[in-house]
């Protein structure tokens, strides 16, 4: 009797195990599908918003070289052209260096030396794209006016730089990885020819580093295309075609950041989902081009084999790579060195309690008594919140999105479900805003006439653009376990659910952890999605999720353009060394954990 | 004895009395009240409004006032889309406007648009002639006005800015402005770029001038908000506040003390000529 009855607590809690996993694994699953469901949602907005200048026949118009829409002009041909010569300049200028620095760090230099450049670049990837346009702006900005005869003022030449430093740890870092799993596998093989470090790393590891030379490309262009802030605060905005290096231009992103508070049925307002549409499609091509590519891991050949045979070949060459290698290395640190002691230097003197809360009394700030009129305190809390909210939004769904893509689902759904987080995060942030802001429209035109743009709207548009981040790292935490470890579970006779909870999961979850804060840093640091969906100059604490904030990305740019006084000034550069202590203790927190994932698991 | 005491108790509670009435006035009828003012447009407006926030956000911590920059084709968007309770413009808004969305427009202050140079140029009086020449982009040098030998660059506002079609308006005769000149975004970008830039020129609200940039006369006369508003200088408008239908509650009591006379001095401040 005893037995029957354990048998059968036994057989429903088998059941019950049963179900849950069930459950789970559809949750996970449909979580997954929230990143192909928000890219279908962006493509379908885009399109139908820019339908009526397709429909009504002004392609013309659209395709022409004159914008001045109080006339009836709407031409984004400029504002291609701008796009375009900004892209491909700032990635002439970093890729060379780019690569002359992965020669540098994979080379035969002093170790100490190369980890030191290694550990820059690794820094660069830290610094929040508003502060490298906010220092721009009052460094570069000067010399180049000051160096240069005729043209002062923003130019094409002052956003290139900037642009091109701001790539820069995409592409090495990219690379470099690459580079140095080459580097660990053919090692044996150089040193059993004779090979000189140099000749190793030209006749070897770059031509079998084929597949990073080609992502790294591909990821800095894309990146150079997508970014709105440094052409916005850098490169002037006037929509004409570039003719010099001392124009002013205007790309696409920073068009639609200028023009987007337009009435809402105006031609010109179409026209920048039109100019959307452009940015999504080429984000779409990118991830084809990738993936079209990591089909062939073949290693260079051909010419470049032989370019490269040549450069290890002679003397001269080799002199000239190191010269190279070692002034990209040389040109990258000097640039990051004066960025950091002339931020340093500019707000050491002001960061004091003053510069968070200005006259008022601390602690009833704090609390939100009294109004902080003159500090940063609103905008630190505004930055705060904003991150916490869209973390709580992505992290369930990132994380589900991840267990189901490393465990549940196979083929062509998983690869579908891959595919669409990794568009979704080359879609660029002002897509994700003009995105955002539509949707308000939409909604208030439909089913809710009361909604705003607000902190919940800005938190759900940032938690779309972090979601592919945190999708991407669980999986890749949970792919990266070893293979005894997954099928130890199984050989137990636990479900799925049961060895995810009691096995995968604990162990995969630093790299988890460490996925989540690194998307926590890029949520902080982003400004162009803010600045469509609900922030606002002057505001306070935010009290409630719809009400609008104030945030640190966007009190720097707008401080960076509109200071009043030298306090202003002064505020806007300890608001960016602030912002830019936050995101480098969450990226710091981030490769910390990643890094102990990585010694816990290998071999 | 008691007469005497009955004359110092009426004084101290007259002078009380008195005393509590010129404090008091618009910024009582706040007390009590909560909930927010969301405010977007126009940024010559935003010195005034940031000012009016704070006296009212002091005096009583209940209220929340939001205020975003953007220009005066933000402030008709929001305002007549209902995204802000109260949109500033800097120019009277256009019959489509008003019958498009229902906004009712109350004008507070007087401003005029002037030319600003860098405070290093030489040139000191343009015509307006040369003016139109130099933002059309036929005139390229400062040597061609009088000034040193360097290229002129220029700077202009998005469309959306109420300034812009002012000046374009009343000073460029509704002309052409060179595809190359910069944009911003703001009065205060206006003035922060044009102080930064040797070779620059660009137009803004004169209650924005001050010594990081120069205001060359125009035609002789001088861009000064007095000749505004007595008409010698002609590129001048009104600031606007516009809502959606006519305001009620929170958004009327501010709307009410932006205008009265108790907030003359802010305006003043600001630089601009008060209504009342």
């Amino acid at each position: 009797m005893q037995q029957i009855r354990t048998c059968r607590q036994n057989s429903s809690r088998f059941c019950r195990q049963l179900f849950f996993d069930r459950v789970v694994r559809i949750l996970s699953c449909g979580a997954g599908f929230i990143s192909l469901g928000t890219l279908a949602a962006i493509f379908v907005f885009l399109l139908v918003l820019a339908l009526p200048l397709f429909l009504e026949g002004q392609w013309g118009q659209i395709l022409s070289l004159t914008w001045r829409p109080y006339q009836g002009h709407y031409g984004i041909l400029p504002m291609i052209a701008g796009s375009l010569a900004l892209s491909v300049s700032a990635f002439a200028v970093a890729y060379p260096l780019g690569l002359g620095i992965c020669v540098f760090a994979c080379g035969p230099g002093p170790r100490p030396l190369r980890r030191a450049v290694i550990a820059v670049i690794t820094f660069m990837t830290a610094i929040p794209t508003v502060v490298y346009g906010f220092v721009a702006v009052f460094l570069l900005v000067p010399i180049l006016s000051g160096a240069l005869t005729g043209r002062s003022g923003p130019s094409l030449l002052a956003a290139c730089l900037t642009l091109a430093l701001l790539v820069l740890p995409t592409i090495v870092l990219f690379l470099y990885q690459t580079m140095r799993e080459t580097e660990k596998r053919t090692r044996l093989t150089s040193a059993s020819l004779g090979f000189s470090p140099l000749q190793a790393l030209l006749l070897v590891v770059l031509p079998g580093s084929a597949t990073g030379l080609r992502t790294a490309a591909i990821m800095g262009y894309c990146r150079a295309l997508s970014d709105t802030l440094i052409p916005l605060m850098l490169a002037g905005n006037a929509p004409q075609l570039p003719t010099s290096f001392f124009d002013s231009i205007r790309t696409l992103t920073a068009h639609i950041a200028l023009v987007v508070a337009t009435d809402n049925s105006s031609p010109a307002f179409h026209s920048l989902f039109a100019c959307g549409l452009l940015l999504f499609g080429m984000s779409l091509a990118v991830q084809f081009m990738i993936r079209r590519h990591d089909a062939s891991t073949k290693p260079l050949g051909g010419k470049w084999l032989d370019l490269l045979s040549f450069l290890a070949g002679h003397r001269l060459c080799r002199t000239l790579i190191h010269v190279w290698s070692g002034t990209a290395s040389a040109l990258m640190l000097i640039a990051i060195g004066g960025l950091v002691v002339f931020l340093l230097r500019q707000s050491l003197p002001v960061f004091n309690t003053r510069l968070f809360f200005g006259d008022a009394p601390i602690m009833a700030a704090i609390l939100g008594r009294a109004p902080v009129w003159d500090g940063i305190f609103a905008a630190c809390a505004g930055t705060v919140a904003l991150v916490a909210l869209a973390s709580l939004m992505a992290i369930p769904a990132g994380i589900g999105a991840g267990i189901a893509l490393s465990q549940y689902l196979h083929g062509r759904l998983a690869r579908a479900l891959r595919f669409s987080a990794n568009t979704l995060a080359g879609v660029p942030s002002i897509v994700m805003g003009l995105f955002g802001f539509s949707l308000i429209i939409f909604l208030r035109h439909t089913i809710a006439p009361e909604a705003n743009t607000s902190l919940l709207l800005s938190a759900f548009c940032l938690a779309l653009l972090i979601l592919p981040y945190m999708i991407n790292a669980t999986a890749q935490a949970l792919e990266t376990l070893p293979e005894e470890l997954r099928l130890l579970g199984p050989s137990l006779g636990m479900t799925s659910l049961q060895s995810l909870r009691r096995i995968l999961l604990p162990a995969a979850n630093r790299g988890i952890l460490g996925g989540i804060v690194l998307s926590m840093g890029r949520a902080a640091e982003d400004t162009a999605v803010i600045l469509l969906t609900g922030v606002v100059a002057q505001g306070g604490l935010p009290r409630g999720l719809l009400d609008k904030f104030e945030a640190l990305p966007f009190t720097i740019y707008y401080l960076a353009a509109q200071y009043q006084s030298a306090d202003d000034l002064h505020k806007g550069f300890g608001a960016a060394l602030t912002l830019l202590v936050l995101t480098v203790l969450l990226y710091g927190g981030a490769r910390m954990l990643r890094a102990g994932m990585e010694n816990e698991w290998k071999k | 004895m008691k007469a005497w005491t009955h004359f110092v108790i009426s004084l101290i509670v007259g002078v009380f009395l008195t005393s509590g009435f010129a404090h008091a006035g618009l910024l009582d009828n706040f007390a009590g009240q909560s909930g927010k003012i969301d405010i977007a447009g126009g940024t010559a407006h935003i010195p005034v409004m940031t000012e009016a926030a704070k006296r009212i956000m002091t005096a009583n911590p209940g209220i929340r006032i939001n205020i975003e920059g953007g220009g005066t084709g933000v402030g008709v968007q929001k305002a007549g889309e209902g995204l802000v309770d109260i949109g500033n413009t800097g120019r009277a808004l256009s019959e489509d406007e008003i019958a498009k969305y229902g906004l009712v427009s109350f004008a507070f202050a007087v401003d005029g648009v002037t030319v600003v140079v860098n405070p290093a140029n030489a040139v000191a009086d343009l015509s307006a002639a040369q003016v139109q020449d130099i933002f059309s982009g036929k005139i390229t040098n400062w040597k061609e006005v009088g000034g040193a030998d360097a290229l002129i660059n220029l700077y202009s506002r998005d469309e959306a800015s109420g300034t812009r079609e002012v000046f374009w308006g009343k000073m460029l005769k509704k002309g052409a402005i060179a595809d190359s000149a910069n944009i911003v975004a703001s009065n205060g970008a206006m003035k922060v770029a044009v102080s930064q830039d040797a070779g620059a020129i660009g137009y803004m609200s004169i209650g924005f001038v001050d010594a990081s940039v120069k205001a060359p006369t125009l035609d002789g006369i001088e861009p000064s908000q007095d000749n505004a508003k007595s008409g010698t200088y002609k590129v001048a408008r009104k600031l606007y506040m516009n809502t959606k239908g006519q305001p009620q509650g929170l958004v009327k009591l501010f709307i009410d003390y932006v205008t009265s006379p108790e907030c003359t001095d802010i305006i003043a401040k600001a630089g601009y000529i008060p209504l009342q």
